[in-house]
Protein backbone atom coordinates (compact mmCIF):
# COMPACT_ATOMS: atom_id res chain seq x y z
CA UNK A 1 0.00 0.00 0.00
CA UNK A 2 2.85 2.38 0.79
CA UNK A 3 5.34 0.79 -1.40
CA UNK A 4 6.41 3.87 -2.99
CA UNK A 5 7.42 5.48 0.46
CA UNK A 6 8.76 2.25 1.49
CA UNK A 7 11.22 3.12 -2.18
CA UNK A 8 12.06 6.26 -0.75
CA UNK A 9 12.81 5.54 2.56
CA UNK A 10 15.45 2.91 1.49
CA UNK A 11 16.95 6.07 -1.05
CA UNK A 12 16.71 8.39 1.94
CA UNK A 13 18.43 5.31 4.39
CA UNK A 14 21.30 4.51 2.43
CA UNK A 15 21.63 8.61 1.23
CA UNK A 16 22.35 8.93 5.25
CA UNK A 17 24.41 5.94 5.53
CA UNK A 18 26.63 6.33 2.50
CA UNK A 19 26.67 10.26 1.72
CA UNK A 20 29.87 9.50 -0.48
CA UNK A 21 29.36 6.60 -2.04
CA UNK A 22 25.70 5.53 -2.71
CA UNK A 23 25.59 6.71 -6.12
CA UNK A 24 27.78 3.55 -6.66
CA UNK A 25 25.34 1.23 -5.55
CA UNK A 26 24.04 -1.22 -7.98
CA UNK A 27 21.89 -4.28 -5.83
CA UNK A 28 20.27 -3.55 -2.39
CA UNK A 29 19.17 -6.27 -0.40
CA UNK A 30 15.81 -5.93 1.18
CA UNK A 31 14.85 -8.39 4.33
CA UNK A 32 10.92 -8.01 5.03
CA UNK A 33 9.43 -10.33 7.52
CA UNK A 34 6.26 -12.00 6.92
CA UNK A 35 4.73 -9.72 9.22
CA UNK A 36 5.94 -6.62 7.43
CA UNK A 37 3.09 -7.15 4.63
CA UNK A 38 5.71 -6.23 1.91
CA UNK A 39 5.18 -7.85 -1.28
CA UNK A 40 8.28 -8.72 -3.09
CA UNK A 41 6.94 -8.15 -6.81
CA UNK A 42 4.78 -4.56 -5.40
CA UNK A 43 8.39 -3.78 -4.03
CA UNK A 44 9.73 -4.24 -7.25
CA UNK A 45 7.04 -2.55 -9.17
CA UNK A 46 7.17 0.46 -6.91
CA UNK A 47 11.13 0.17 -7.13
CA UNK A 48 11.03 0.29 -11.09
CA UNK A 49 8.58 3.44 -10.79
CA UNK A 50 10.65 5.47 -8.79
CA UNK A 51 13.88 5.19 -10.24
CA UNK A 52 12.14 6.85 -12.91
CA UNK A 53 12.21 9.72 -11.70
CA UNK A 54 15.74 8.96 -10.00
CA UNK A 55 18.28 8.52 -12.65
CA UNK A 56 21.15 8.12 -9.52
CA UNK A 57 19.30 4.75 -9.23
CA UNK A 58 18.58 3.92 -12.88
CA UNK A 59 21.61 1.09 -12.40
CA UNK A 60 20.30 -0.16 -9.51
CA UNK A 61 18.40 -3.43 -8.65
CA UNK A 62 15.97 -4.04 -5.59
CA UNK A 63 15.94 -7.84 -4.30
CA UNK A 64 13.79 -8.81 -1.47
CA UNK A 65 13.32 -11.65 0.45
CA UNK A 66 10.78 -12.74 2.87
CA UNK A 67 11.52 -14.29 6.29
CA UNK A 68 8.90 -16.47 7.79
CA UNK A 69 7.58 -15.73 11.61
CA UNK A 70 9.14 -17.72 14.27
CA UNK A 71 8.85 -17.41 17.73
CA UNK A 72 10.73 -18.29 21.07
CA UNK A 73 9.15 -20.79 23.40
CA UNK A 74 10.11 -19.99 26.95
CA UNK A 75 9.46 -23.82 28.36
CA UNK A 76 10.68 -25.85 25.82
CA UNK A 77 13.68 -23.10 24.82
CA UNK A 78 13.07 -23.56 21.24
CA UNK A 79 12.52 -21.39 18.21
CA UNK A 80 9.79 -22.44 16.35
CA UNK A 81 8.01 -21.50 13.10
CA UNK A 82 4.49 -20.15 12.94
CA UNK A 83 1.95 -21.54 10.74
CA UNK A 84 -1.19 -20.51 9.27
CA UNK A 85 -0.79 -17.39 11.69
CA UNK A 86 -0.88 -20.08 14.69
CA UNK A 87 1.19 -18.24 17.62
CA UNK A 88 1.87 -21.36 19.09
CA UNK A 89 4.93 -23.57 19.96
CA UNK A 90 4.88 -26.38 17.72
CA UNK A 91 6.41 -28.93 20.35
CA UNK A 92 4.34 -27.91 22.92
CA UNK A 93 1.56 -26.24 21.85
CA UNK A 94 1.63 -23.22 24.31
CA UNK A 95 0.73 -20.07 23.12
CA UNK A 96 3.85 -17.36 22.38
CA UNK A 97 3.95 -13.85 20.95
CA UNK A 98 7.63 -13.78 21.64
CA UNK A 99 8.29 -13.11 17.86
CA UNK A 100 11.71 -13.30 17.19
CA UNK A 101 11.69 -13.06 13.41
CA UNK A 102 9.15 -11.87 11.07
CA UNK A 103 8.43 -8.32 11.85
CA UNK A 104 11.58 -6.94 10.37
CA UNK A 105 11.89 -4.80 7.47
CA UNK A 106 15.72 -4.11 7.21
CA UNK A 107 18.38 -3.50 4.47
CA UNK A 108 20.55 -6.68 5.06
CA UNK A 109 23.34 -5.93 2.27
CA UNK A 110 24.31 -3.63 -0.36
CA UNK A 111 26.63 -3.88 -3.50
CA UNK A 112 28.70 -0.90 -4.74
CA UNK A 113 30.46 -0.93 -7.71
CA UNK A 114 34.14 -0.62 -7.69
CA UNK B 1 29.67 10.66 9.68
CA UNK B 2 30.80 7.05 11.59
CA UNK B 3 31.51 4.08 9.66
CA UNK B 4 28.83 1.75 9.39
CA UNK B 5 29.50 -1.68 11.44
CA UNK B 6 29.69 -4.04 8.98
CA UNK B 7 31.85 -6.48 6.77
CA UNK B 8 33.15 -5.74 4.25
CA UNK B 9 33.64 -8.29 1.33
CA UNK B 10 35.13 -7.96 -2.07
CA UNK B 11 32.99 -10.14 -4.84
CA UNK B 12 34.16 -9.92 -8.12
CA UNK B 13 34.31 -6.10 -9.03
CA UNK B 14 31.79 -5.63 -6.22
CA UNK B 15 32.12 -4.35 -3.09
CA UNK B 16 29.99 -5.75 -0.49
CA UNK B 17 28.46 -3.94 2.94
CA UNK B 18 26.11 -6.27 4.59
CA UNK B 19 23.80 -3.84 7.37
CA UNK B 20 21.44 -3.57 9.27
CA UNK B 21 19.11 -0.98 8.26
CA UNK B 22 15.75 -0.85 9.80
CA UNK B 23 13.94 1.10 7.40
CA UNK B 24 11.37 2.28 10.16
CA UNK B 25 13.96 3.33 12.61
CA UNK B 26 12.81 7.26 12.06
CA UNK B 27 9.52 6.03 12.96
CA UNK B 28 10.73 4.62 15.97
CA UNK B 29 12.40 7.11 17.07
CA UNK B 30 9.82 9.26 17.09
CA UNK B 31 7.83 7.14 18.49
CA UNK B 32 9.75 7.13 21.46
CA UNK B 33 10.16 11.17 21.88
CA UNK B 34 6.26 11.25 21.95
CA UNK B 35 6.55 8.59 24.53
CA UNK B 36 8.81 10.70 26.59
CA UNK B 37 7.13 13.87 26.31
CA UNK B 38 3.66 12.10 27.63
CA UNK B 39 5.68 10.23 30.28
CA UNK B 40 5.37 12.76 32.89
CA UNK B 41 2.16 13.46 32.44
CA UNK B 42 0.63 9.98 33.08
CA UNK B 43 -1.68 9.88 29.81
CA UNK B 44 -3.03 6.57 29.21
CA UNK B 45 -2.45 6.96 25.08
CA UNK B 46 -4.37 4.48 23.23
CA UNK B 47 -4.11 3.64 18.98
CA UNK B 48 -7.44 2.75 17.88
CA UNK B 49 -7.59 1.07 14.55
CA UNK B 50 -10.09 -0.58 12.21
CA UNK B 51 -11.11 -0.86 8.42
CA UNK B 52 -13.20 1.79 7.06
CA UNK B 53 -16.96 1.92 8.61
CA UNK B 54 -16.54 -0.30 11.84
CA UNK B 55 -17.62 2.48 13.92
CA UNK B 56 -14.35 3.85 15.31
CA UNK B 57 -15.87 7.68 15.50
CA UNK B 58 -19.32 6.74 16.82
CA UNK B 59 -17.46 5.07 19.59
CA UNK B 60 -15.45 8.08 20.25
CA UNK B 61 -18.91 10.15 20.52
CA UNK B 62 -20.34 7.51 22.47
CA UNK B 63 -17.12 7.21 24.71
CA UNK B 64 -17.19 11.09 25.60
CA UNK B 65 -21.07 10.97 26.38
CA UNK B 66 -20.71 8.16 29.15
CA UNK B 67 -17.27 9.16 30.48
CA UNK B 68 -16.91 13.13 29.53
CA UNK B 69 -17.68 14.06 33.69
CA UNK B 70 -14.86 11.49 34.93
CA UNK B 71 -12.40 11.56 32.44
CA UNK B 72 -10.79 13.91 30.91
CA UNK B 73 -10.45 12.77 27.11
CA UNK B 74 -9.01 14.05 23.55
CA UNK B 75 -8.72 12.48 20.60
CA UNK B 76 -6.64 13.03 17.43
CA UNK B 77 -8.35 11.56 14.56
CA UNK B 78 -6.56 10.89 11.37
CA UNK B 79 -8.13 10.58 7.81
CA UNK B 80 -6.69 10.86 3.98
CA UNK B 81 -9.06 13.79 3.70
CA UNK B 82 -11.63 16.12 5.68
CA UNK B 83 -12.52 17.27 9.10
CA UNK B 84 -15.66 16.04 9.29
CA UNK B 85 -14.50 13.04 12.22
CA UNK B 86 -13.19 16.14 13.97
CA UNK B 87 -16.64 17.95 13.53
CA UNK B 88 -18.68 14.98 15.03
CA UNK B 89 -16.21 14.45 17.84
CA UNK B 90 -16.31 17.88 19.04
CA UNK B 91 -19.83 18.05 19.33
CA UNK B 92 -19.68 14.90 21.33
CA UNK B 93 -17.71 17.86 23.55
CA UNK B 94 -14.56 16.03 23.70
CA UNK B 95 -11.30 18.13 22.59
CA UNK B 96 -9.99 16.75 19.08
CA UNK B 97 -7.82 17.70 16.83
CA UNK B 98 -8.06 16.50 12.81
CA UNK B 99 -4.73 14.99 10.86
CA UNK B 100 -5.49 15.33 7.30
CA UNK B 101 -2.47 12.39 6.24
CA UNK B 102 -2.84 13.55 2.97
CA UNK B 103 -4.11 10.69 0.93
CA UNK B 104 -1.72 8.42 3.48
CA UNK B 105 -3.19 5.00 4.16
CA UNK B 106 -1.44 5.20 8.15
CA UNK B 107 -0.87 7.68 10.62
CA UNK B 108 2.71 7.85 11.28
CA UNK B 109 4.39 8.59 14.59
CA UNK B 110 5.86 12.07 13.06
CA UNK B 111 2.31 13.31 12.32
CA UNK B 112 1.55 12.44 16.23
CA UNK B 113 4.26 14.76 17.54
CA UNK B 114 3.74 17.47 15.45
CA UNK B 115 0.19 17.92 16.40
CA UNK B 116 1.24 17.58 20.44
CA UNK B 117 2.30 21.09 19.47
CA UNK B 118 -0.90 22.03 18.27
CA UNK B 119 -3.23 20.16 20.83
CA UNK B 120 -3.80 20.73 25.06
CA UNK B 121 -3.03 17.45 26.24
CA UNK B 122 -1.32 17.47 29.36
CA UNK B 123 -4.22 17.40 31.19
CA UNK B 124 -5.75 14.68 29.39
CA UNK B 125 -6.61 11.51 31.42
CA UNK B 126 -6.84 9.28 27.90
CA UNK B 127 -5.38 10.63 24.20
CA UNK B 128 -7.41 8.62 21.47
CA UNK B 129 -5.35 8.15 18.41
CA UNK B 130 -8.33 7.18 15.74
CA UNK B 131 -6.13 5.60 12.96
CA UNK B 132 -6.97 5.99 9.38
CA UNK B 133 -9.54 3.26 8.57
CA UNK B 134 -7.18 0.31 7.53
CA UNK B 135 -6.04 -2.97 8.80
CA UNK B 136 -2.33 -3.56 7.23
CA UNK B 137 -0.23 -0.28 6.82
CA UNK B 138 -1.00 1.29 10.72
CA UNK B 139 0.29 -2.12 12.29
CA UNK B 140 3.70 -1.40 10.86
CA UNK B 141 3.79 2.11 12.46
CA UNK B 142 3.88 2.53 16.10
CA UNK B 143 2.60 6.08 17.67
CA UNK B 144 4.29 5.99 21.21
CA UNK B 145 1.04 4.30 22.43
CA UNK B 146 0.25 2.39 25.72
CA UNK B 147 -1.93 -0.09 23.89
CA UNK B 148 -3.34 -0.84 20.18
CA UNK B 149 -7.20 -1.65 20.18
CA UNK B 150 -8.44 -2.88 17.40
CA UNK B 151 -12.90 -3.36 15.88
CA UNK B 152 -14.38 -5.00 13.87
CA UNK B 153 -17.92 -4.66 12.91
CA UNK B 154 -19.99 -7.49 12.72
CA UNK B 155 -20.23 -6.55 8.97
CA UNK B 156 -16.91 -7.31 8.12
CA UNK B 157 -16.59 -10.83 8.83
CA UNK B 158 -15.12 -13.16 11.12
CA UNK B 159 -12.63 -14.22 9.03
CA UNK B 160 -10.85 -11.39 9.55
CA UNK B 161 -7.86 -11.84 12.15
CA UNK B 162 -6.36 -14.62 10.15
CA UNK B 163 -6.34 -11.87 6.99
CA UNK B 164 -4.68 -9.39 9.10
CA UNK B 165 -2.82 -10.66 11.73
CA UNK B 166 -0.05 -8.24 12.28
CA UNK B 167 -2.78 -6.00 13.93
CA UNK B 168 -4.53 -8.55 15.97
CA UNK B 169 -0.94 -9.75 17.18
CA UNK B 170 -0.21 -6.14 18.24
CA UNK B 171 -3.10 -5.17 19.89
CA UNK B 172 -4.48 -5.35 23.53
CA UNK B 173 -8.01 -5.68 23.48
CA UNK B 174 -10.38 -6.38 20.13
CA UNK B 175 -13.32 -4.27 20.41
CA UNK B 176 -16.53 -5.91 18.00
CA UNK B 177 -18.64 -3.36 17.16
CA UNK B 178 -22.33 -3.50 15.88
CA UNK B 179 -23.55 -6.16 17.51
CA UNK B 180 -27.12 -5.12 17.33
CA UNK B 181 -26.86 -6.54 13.94
CA UNK B 182 -25.84 -9.96 14.96
CA UNK B 183 -29.17 -11.84 14.59
CA UNK B 184 -29.15 -10.44 10.67
CA UNK B 185 -25.27 -11.54 9.37
CA UNK B 186 -23.33 -14.73 9.49
CA UNK B 187 -20.90 -13.53 12.23
CA UNK B 188 -19.97 -15.27 15.24
CA UNK B 189 -18.16 -14.24 17.91
CA UNK B 190 -16.84 -17.29 19.32
CA UNK B 191 -15.16 -17.98 16.00
CA UNK B 192 -13.69 -14.42 15.71
CA UNK B 193 -12.35 -14.92 19.26
CA UNK B 194 -11.09 -18.16 18.39
CA UNK B 195 -8.85 -17.03 15.46
CA UNK B 196 -7.84 -13.77 17.04
CA UNK B 197 -6.65 -15.54 20.39
CA UNK B 198 -4.29 -18.21 17.97
CA UNK B 199 -2.80 -15.22 17.10
CA UNK B 200 -2.73 -13.12 20.18
CA UNK B 201 -3.66 -15.55 23.34
CA UNK B 202 -3.81 -12.45 25.89
CA UNK B 203 -6.02 -10.95 23.60
CA UNK B 204 -9.01 -9.01 25.53
CA UNK B 205 -12.58 -9.43 23.37
CA UNK B 206 -15.46 -6.70 24.23
CA UNK B 207 -18.36 -6.52 22.13
CA UNK B 208 -20.37 -3.37 21.75
CA UNK B 209 -23.35 -1.54 19.77
CA UNK B 210 -22.68 2.23 19.92
CA UNK B 211 -26.45 2.24 18.37
CA UNK B 212 -28.27 0.42 21.63
CA UNK B 213 -25.64 0.87 23.85
CA UNK B 214 -25.17 -3.00 24.30
CA UNK B 215 -21.00 -3.76 26.15
CA UNK B 216 -20.15 0.25 26.43
CA UNK B 217 -20.29 -0.32 30.26
CA UNK B 218 -17.65 -3.11 29.68
CA UNK B 219 -15.90 -1.03 27.96
CA UNK B 220 -15.99 2.21 29.60
CA UNK B 221 -14.83 -0.33 32.52
CA UNK B 222 -11.95 -1.24 30.36
CA UNK B 223 -10.62 2.02 30.06
CA UNK B 224 -11.48 3.33 33.57
CA UNK B 225 -9.21 0.30 34.56
CA UNK B 226 -6.43 1.24 32.19
CA UNK B 227 -6.62 4.91 33.26
CA UNK B 228 -6.10 3.68 36.97
CA UNK B 229 -3.04 0.88 36.26
CA UNK B 230 -1.18 4.31 34.26
CA UNK B 231 -2.00 6.30 37.09
CA UNK B 232 -0.68 4.09 39.49
CA UNK B 233 2.63 3.29 37.61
Amino acid sequence: MHEISLVRNIFKTLEAEFPDTYQNIRNIYLTAGELSNVQPILMKNAFDAVILDEPKYAKTILHVEVLPVIIYCDDCNQKTPVIQYKFICSICNKPSKNVIQGEELLISKVEFEK
Amino acid sequence: MSQPKSNRASVGSVQCENTTLNLLKANDFVAKAIKDKLLSHNILVLNVCSSPGSGKTTLMQETGKRLKNKLKLGVLVGDPETERDAIRIREAGIDCLQIVTGGMCHIEAQMILQALDHFDYKDLDILFIENVGNLVCPAAFDLGEDYRITLIATTEGDDKPKKYPRMFLTSELMVVSKSDLLPHVPFSIDAVTKDAREINPDLDVISISSLNGEGLDQWCNWLQEKVKQKKSQ
